[in-house]
């Protein structure tokens, strides 16, 4: 048997192995032991295991994902993402949809200071769903609504998944970051756009709630986006000012939340406490799929595989968008399936030659669409990590039911995914100028 | 089986809340370092080793209580469809792969941790021995093995139920 078919073989292994419930991370890490040891000797396969198990979780790049993971449960845990969403609502609360579109908001302005588009979805989830309960809102549109918020989590810096793409592909996690504020703002855009669109056709899916005056939106501006807007000038504004590396600024975050938690009184010793406890399982969960991958990447190197397939599409006599395009749908059904961090290490290292190395497309341009394609599996049927999340925080409300509010937001995702298409400067112009 | 249950949730628990503490020193000492460095151009000796060690030693740690918590991602819509006996029995076989492999892995990365320990190998600026963090992984990994010999016990019980 050639390597290549060895490495097909261990692919379809793979899904087996997930499809019985085998924990990805555990699926990655055993096929790629195997694959490697049947193609190298097995003493060789333990010790590989062993040194990247040590070198993955031992990884100074990496520990930014530990800090900036922490700093969304501290945001959580002190109540500043239910304070942006006071903010947000005394904004645009009284209009038609308007609570779904200050949850958008919300989504965007939390997701800047936190990483992970799970933990934006749980914290928004949480606050907006009893708040949206009370004005009437269909459950559908509410429910949906905060799955799909929770998506400008990934786009909008820090995000988790940029900086795992920027390790796996070696380019600028501040690079990355600030490529994804622009395709961010655009998407919390296009999804308040959507919302209003739905809300003319059926104002029923979400009736106005109270206005506020401007005294009062002046005081929820000061509680909430003040603190938001400190956080992030300090850890994003340092980082882009050279004062500190983007690992660092995890940990400056972390601690700029903390202090304004602390200086608000906001938190006390246990959500301290839960918050450390969230963010170590989270980040256990984060890093074993990563050490899985880069165990999976060493079998699917030795196989040579992501080799041939590169040599193979180059030979194909397909236009550059063609073969872009065919990636995006191995993305997007791919997606459907698998989680998106998971999703990203498994294919970057195959996808990645082939797109930047041989179609020469901008790789920051490439990371924002990759992830702006797989973070839209975190929403689609039948594996939606967001939608799960929701169903979790609404649990009266059914599956079917949130998956059928999805696809208008699904759709305000595809536009926005053809916008940063068809015009790449939106996604370079920015970490271009500030080059 | 409530005193396994009650074991390994203690001890996996009590390696995670170690990790804790490790993320909070992670914090602490990054951004003591950047103050230190900023205003007294004064940088603390050996961070970037010190990070490395504190994020294995974090990560490692708390892997085990995480998989208690069923926390490691897994997709389940196949595995709802079946009958619950066929379930058990998948599962059943899906977590005995897992712990073999596991305590595979475990017995390994000591060692590897042995090897560090006999070459005398040491951290790069503040040589701090590098093994010992190698037995703390080796220990999560054990407690994350603890964990899925639970969940076999777990599936044998729905099986024979």
């Amino acid at each position: 048997m050639t390597p290549v078919m060895l490495g097909l073989i261990g692919i379809a292994v793979f899904f087996v192995l997930i499809l019985l419930r085998m924990p990805i991370a555990y699926a990655m890490a055993l096929v790629g032991f195997v694959g490697f040891s049947l193609l190298v000797n097995p003493q060789a396969g333990f010790s590989m295991v062993a040194r990247e198990l040590y070198s993955t979780f031992s990884s100074y790049s990496l520990s930014v994902i530990a800090m900036f993971v922490w700093m969304g449960f501290l945001a959580y845990y002190s109540g500043i993402g239910s304070r942006l969403y006071v903010f947000a609502y005394k904004l645009v609360g009284h209009r038609p949809g308007g609570l779904a579109m200050a949850t958008q908001v919300a989504c965007a302005a939390f997701g800047a200071i936190c990483g992970s588009n799970t933990a934006t979805a749980a914290t928004m989830g949480a606050i907006a769903l009893p708040e949206m309960k009370k004005y009437q809102y269909d459950d559908s549109m509410a429910t949906a609504s905060v799955a799909a918020g929770g998506v400008l989590g990934v786009l909008i810096p820090p995000s988790v998944i940029f900086i795992v793409y920027g390790m796996s592909t070696e380019q600028s996690i501040g690079q990355l970051f600030i490529a994804g504020i622009i395709p961010g703002l655009l998407l919390m855009l296009m999804y308040i756009a959507t919302i209003r669109l739905l809300t003319l056709r059926n104002p029923n899916l979400g009736p106005a709630g109270p206005k506020a005056g401007w005294r009062e939106r002046w005081q929820a501006l000061r509680g909430g986006l003040g603190e938001v807007l400190a956080v992030f000038a300090l850890s994003m504004g340092g980082l882009f000012a050279g004062w500190f590396t983007p690992t660092e600024a995890g940990a400056v975050g972390a601690a700029g939340v903390l202090l304004v938690a602390l200086l608000g009184r906001h938190l006390n010793w246990e959500g301290l406490k839960s918050s450390l406890l969230d963010a170590t399982r989270t980040t256990a969960m984060i890093m074993l799929l990563v050490a899985g991958a880069v165990i999976f990447g060493r079998f699917m190197a030795v196989s040579r595989l992501p080799f041939e397939l590169a040599n193979w599409t180059a030979a194909l006599a397909m236009p550059p968008w063609a073969v872009m395009a065919l990636i995006l749908l191995i993305y997007l059904i791919l997606g459907c399936f698998i989680d998106a961090l998971a999703l990203i290490l498994l294919t970057i290292p195959i996808f990645y030659p082939i797109v930047v190395g041989n179609l020469g497309y901008d790789p920051i341009w490439f990371g924002v669409i990759t992830v702006l394609v797989v973070a839209m599996g975190v929403i689609t049927p039948p594996v939606g990590m967001n939608v799960f999340i929701i169903k979790g925080v609404a649990p009266d409300v059914p599956l079917e039911t949130i998956f059928k509010g999805i696809w208008p937001f699904l759709g305000a995702i595809i536009v926005c995914l053809a916008i940063l298409i068809a015009f790449p400067g939106i996604s370079t112009w920015l970490p271009n100028l500030l080059r | 089986m409530k005193y396994l249950t009650a074991l390994v949730q203690g001890f996996s628990r009590v390696l995670d809340r170690i990790a804790g503490v490790c993320l909070f020193a992670i914090m602490f000492l990054v951004v003591l370092n950047i103050i230190t460095r900023g205003i007294f151009n004064h940088p603390i000796a050996g961070t970037y080793d010190y990070v490395n060690l504190l994020t294995a030693a974090a990560i490692g740690l708390a892997l085990a209580y995480c998989a208690f918590q069923d926390g490691h991602i897994a997709v389940s819509f196949v595995m709802e469809k079946l009958p619950p006996k066929m379930q058990a029995v998948i599962d059943l076989l899906i977590n005995s792969l897992g712990l073999v492999f596991w305590a595979l892995a475990a017995w390994f990365t000591a060692g590897y941790a042995r090897s560090l320990t006999a070459n005398n190998m040491v951290s790069a600026t503040s040589e701090v021995p590098l093994s010992p963090v190698v037995y703390l992984i080796t220990l999560g990994l054990v407690g994350l093995g603890l964990v899925l010999l639970l969940r076999i016990i777990e599936s044998w019980k729905r099986m024979i139920s």
